[in-house]
């Protein structure tokens, strides 16, 4: 069992996996809480932080302690004075996303402009749908800690966090990258534009709602890295005659995908047919394909590397 | 003969198997974004291409170990031959009589990312040239980091371009740095190390440089910092920074001592000139194969595969073009546009070599740093429609997420031959430079999935054409087998195959012999006309237009006599109005002679209706 970082746009609904918690940024020293073989709570500190002022250490008052955001065994503290925790989880994949690594507590909000919903500090919202800069910049005055939605246009994303997207993914120094963008991090399952997140996706965190959970914003072409949610299931469903599900990420009939890029974007089906031969698309370009059935009976070609497998 | 699973116990160990003997090969090429298997064997007595795989490239989580694509790459392989190469996931060797296995296994990565090399001490411009020269054939980058101290007593003029905010001065009298502005510049250049994570650093600067011994101590003084800053946030708590010690020799000694504990020290010669170019080259190539390929999750056991240690693409990329320049007396280009990288490779026939490794641009991953670099402008001038900004930063940003996904309508597909247009222009600008001038191919090879899988040849044509802007009279072949990156690595252990393979199939793809006239093109006139006299007699005359492209039938197989007559002002490498006739007659090619009037440099409508009908003219001309 590794560290199992299942690729940009999956959701595994049991998995064990390794995460380190960990303080980012170059102010402050991590002190781990915690020892190896610990069990620890999602809401439980392990790590506290000595700000550095000018080569100084220096104790903040109160002291500034970070919560695990995950339940389950420290396997080790790191020398950058980071802790990681074993737990078997729920891991949600998204393909873009910003901010540092927080814990918050998972927390559904749909505003719509009639009824403006109360938005709690402390928490990771999910928007089912596509966020918008004016959703964002709410969410930050209101203490919010993390946003999982479904997708935001780029205009938007760039606008909200001051930034040329690219630079953001093609940072050699991520961890710098991301100290500079606003302190809210995000995730967005379909990326960039206006698509929901998957059904399915929406009844796991729906699920899941009120639960402490990790998100990690990083998104970079460079080191191949997408943001992720990690939520530690409850104990009562880890104990007895737990059985992982197995991320398979292969290809089969029956298999269900999402064409992941390209004029269908977003569009889901089942395959039905692998071509043995090369198809020629519309675009004159030739590629291994499938053939989708769709939910409307009708069927659709598409490459094979176009496409990802959903849950 | 039984023929057993290798169980890598070594470097080299199929080399059991003589590779003169050798009766197949599997070249492996690990990029960016796809791994790519070829099989070549004997058929007829000559070496050929039996058959391809593609693999997504498994560099990174879940998989992370790069074998794991190749050995799905050759799945393809067995899938399209019926033959096995590999059992419970290690490849079988050598070749037995039913064809099961293989004889020989090369490969050359470029996936890793490139090496970032940080020039510090007594940098100056001229020194910030030559490092980037060193390391141009190599998958690397170069970041010029003068030391503060040098920074204060050098003409602004006379500076690397990585210097902060300087007090303004006049070039003849420079402004002297107070302490604190020394302090900040310090600071700065630590949290730019901190945010470039070198691989390497390589020291200049000479004895007699105006802040004397202070820029060579100041440089070291910012490796320790740097590795004691980085270590700190490294998970297990060391980084490792080399040093190629380049600066003054009579320091060198103390260099030694003040890094002793910190970073390992390597001394090559003394940079002051393009004299030294070969040693600094050398000892940054030995580097990037020890720190950044032999850090690519699964290289130990794709060493344990290969008869040949794996190389860097760009080296083995190199070699080829090298050998056809000197081997065919011939100027020749290659332009290899990938995922993350577009090289180009300039060899002379009397042994010149300019190689250049653009890094960060591609068609893939690269596609940001590219719209970053040109702007929206130049991207869109190619395009025979309208595009926003938005929708080209979306296409680029999603197509980095994904840079497997292939396009499937034609807009995208457009829009994707625009970004391998500016890929290819923004590594000729660069490669170019001051100090080589203009440089015309007598040959031009292309390889990359951009060029060599375009799905019109004429498409792949134009592209080079639009970018490369060649003049005068050249040939356009494309490697549609994307084998001749390879090719000089599999010459390191079956040289003949590797000769073979380039005649029988990567060079097979000739495009056509290609008429550029240049000069003082007469609007509205024919700029010139051009006399065809085919092999069976047959003769063809035609007057191309300026701004026109024009498209005389020449088939693969075909040859021809031709002749030249410009118009006075206009130019095909003789001088203005000069005819020219060939002393040899001219090769055909699957889009025939081509002949491109439109004019250097190139120029486009500031009428944007007049600007794509002209786009699709020329596309319709030359079948694209």
């Amino acid at each position: 069992m590794g560290m199992g970082y299942p690729p940009g746009g999956s959701l595994v609904t049991r998995i064990e996996v390794q995460r380190e918690r960990r303080f980012v940024g170059y102010n402050a020293r991590s002190i781990p809480l915690v020892y190896p073989g610990q069990e620890v709570l999602a809401d439980q500190p392990v790590i506290r932080l000595e700000l550095l002022q000018g080569g100084e250490q220096a104790q903040p008052d109160p002291p500034v302690v970070l919560p695990a955001g995950l339940r389950g065994q420290v396997v080790k503290t790191t020398a950058r004075g980071g802790v990681i925790i074993q737990t078997r989880a729920a891991v949600l994949t998204g393909n873009i996303g910003a901010g540092q690594q927080v814990a918050g507590f998972l927390t559904l909000w749909q505003p719509t402009h009639s009824q403006p919903s109360p938005v709690p500090a402390g928490a990771i919202l999910v928007i089912p749908g596509p966020a918008s800069f004016a959703m964002l910049r709410q969410a930050v005055a209101s203490g919010v800690v993390g946003i999982v939605a479904g997708s935001i246009e780029m205009r938007d994303f760039e606008g909200f966090l001051g930034l040329d997207a690219f630079d953001l993914l093609n940072s050699v120094d991520i961890d710098m990258a991301q100290a500079r963008l606003p302190s809210l991090t995000l995730l967005f399952t379909q990326g960039l534009g206006s698509l929901s997140m998957p059904q399915s996706t929406f009844q796991l965190l729906t699920r899941y709602q009120g639960s402490i959970a990790l998100l990690t914003g990083v998104t970079s072409t460079r080191y191949a890295l997408s943001p992720e949610l990690v939520i530690s299931l409850p104990e009562a469903e880890t104990q007895r005659n737990w059985q992982p599900s197995t991320y398979d990420p292969s290809l089969r009939l029956g298999s269900h995908v999402r064409v992941r890029s390209g004029a269908n974007a977003g569009i889901t089906g089942d395959i039905d047919y692998f071509f043995i031969h090369q198809h020629r698309f519309l675009s004159g370009v030739q590629g291994r394909a499938v053939r989708l059935r769709l939910a409307d009976g009708n069927t659709m070609i598409v490459p094979i590397m176009n496409i990802e497998r959903t849950p | 003969m039984q023929t057993e699973p290798y169980l890598g116990e070594g470097p080299g160990s199929t080399s059991s198997q003589n590779p003169a003997s050798a009766s197949s090969i599997l070249v492996a090429d690990c990029g960016t974004t796809f791994t790519k298997v070829s099989l070549l064997g004997l058929v007829e007595g000559q070496y050929r291409l039996i058959a391809r795989g593609v693999s997504p490239t498994t560099f990174t989580s879940p998989t992370e170990n790069v074998t794991r694509g190749i050995i799905q790459a050759i799945n393809e392989i067995e899938y399209i031959t019926g033959r096995r190469f590999v059992v419970e996931g290690q490849i079988v060797t050598p070749e037995d009589p039913s064809g099961d296995g293989v004889d020989l296994l090369v490969s050359t990565v470029s996936v890793g990312g490139p090496m970032r090399l940080v020039v510090l001490g007594g940098v100056t411009r001229e020194l910030e040239t030559l490092a980037a020269q060193s390391v141009s054939g190599l998958h690397a980058e170069t970041y010029a980091i003068p030391a503060p101290s040098y920074c204060a007593t050098m003409a602004p003029d006379a500076l690397a371009a990585g210097v902060g905010a300087r007090p303004s001065s006049s070039p003849s009298h420079p402004a002297s740095w107070t302490p604190e502005q020394i302090s900040a510049e310090w600071e700065r250049q630590l949290a730019r190390m901190r945010e470039l994570q070198p691989h390497a650093a390589l020291i200049v600067g000479l004895a007699d440089n105006p802040a004397g011994a202070s820029a060579l101590q100041e440089a070291c003084q910012l490796v320790i910092q740097t590795i004691k800053a980085l270590s700190q946030q490294s998970e297990s708590g060391t980084y490792q920074l080399p040093v190629l010690y380049a600066g003054a020799p009579q320091f060198v000694e103390a260099v030694r001592r003040m890094l002793n504990g910190y970073a390992e020290v390597t001394r090559v010669e003394t940079l002051i000139s393009q004299t030294q170019l070969g040693p600094v080259s050398m000892a940054a190539s030995a580097l990037y194969e020890r720190d950044v390929i032999r850090r690519v999750p699964g290289y130990e056991t794709l060493h344990s595969w290969s008869n040949a240690v794996p190389v860097g693409t760009a080296s083995s990329l190199s070699s080829l073009v090298r050998f056809l320049a000197q081997h065919y007396a011939m100027n020749v280009t290659a332009v290899d546009v990938g995922s993350n990288n577009t090289t180009l490779m300039m060899a002379g026939e009397r042994g010149e070599f300019i190689p250049l490794v653009n890094t960060g641009v591609g068609v893939g991953t690269g596609l940001g740093a590219i719209l970053q670099q040109v702007g929206v402008r130049r991207i869109a001038r190619w395009l025979p429609f309208t595009v926003s900004e938005e929708e080209l930063r979306q296409f680029a940003t999603n197509h980095m997420l994904h840079p497997q996904s292939l396009p499937t309508s034609q807009r995208e597909l457009h829009l994707f031959q625009a970004f391998a247009r500016e890929a290819i222009m923004l590594t000729r600008d660069a490669a170019r430079g001051e100090n080589f001038g203009q440089f015309e191919a007598d040959l031009i090879l292309a390889t990359g999935a951009a060029l060599a899988h375009a799905p019109k040849f004429g498409q792949a044509a134009l592209m080079l054409l639009d970018a490369l802007q060649p003049r005068g009279v050249t040939s356009l072949v494309l490697d549609r087998t994307m084998l001749i990156s390879q090719l000089g690595a599999v010459a390191t252990v079956a040289p003949v195959a590797a000769v073979q393979v380039n005649e029988n199939d990567a060079v097979m793809h000739r495009l056509g012999t290609c008429v550029v006239p240049f000069g003082d093109l007469p609007q509205g006139q024919t700029a010139i006309r051009v006399g065809v006299e085919y092999s069976n007699g047959r003769q063809v005359t035609a007057e191309v237009m300026s701004g026109s492209i024009e498209i005389i039938p020449l088939k693969l197989n075909e040859q021809a006599l031709l002749t030249l007559y410009p118009a006075p002002t206009v130019d095909v490498g003789l001088g203005p109005g000069e005819r020219a006739r060939a002393a040899e007659e001219i090769d055909g090619g699957l889009v025939g002679l081509i002949i491109d009037a439109r004019g250097r440099p190139l120029s486009f409508s500031t009428n944007e209706n007049e600007r794509q009908a002209r786009l699709l003219q020329w596309m319709q001309v030359i079948g694209a």
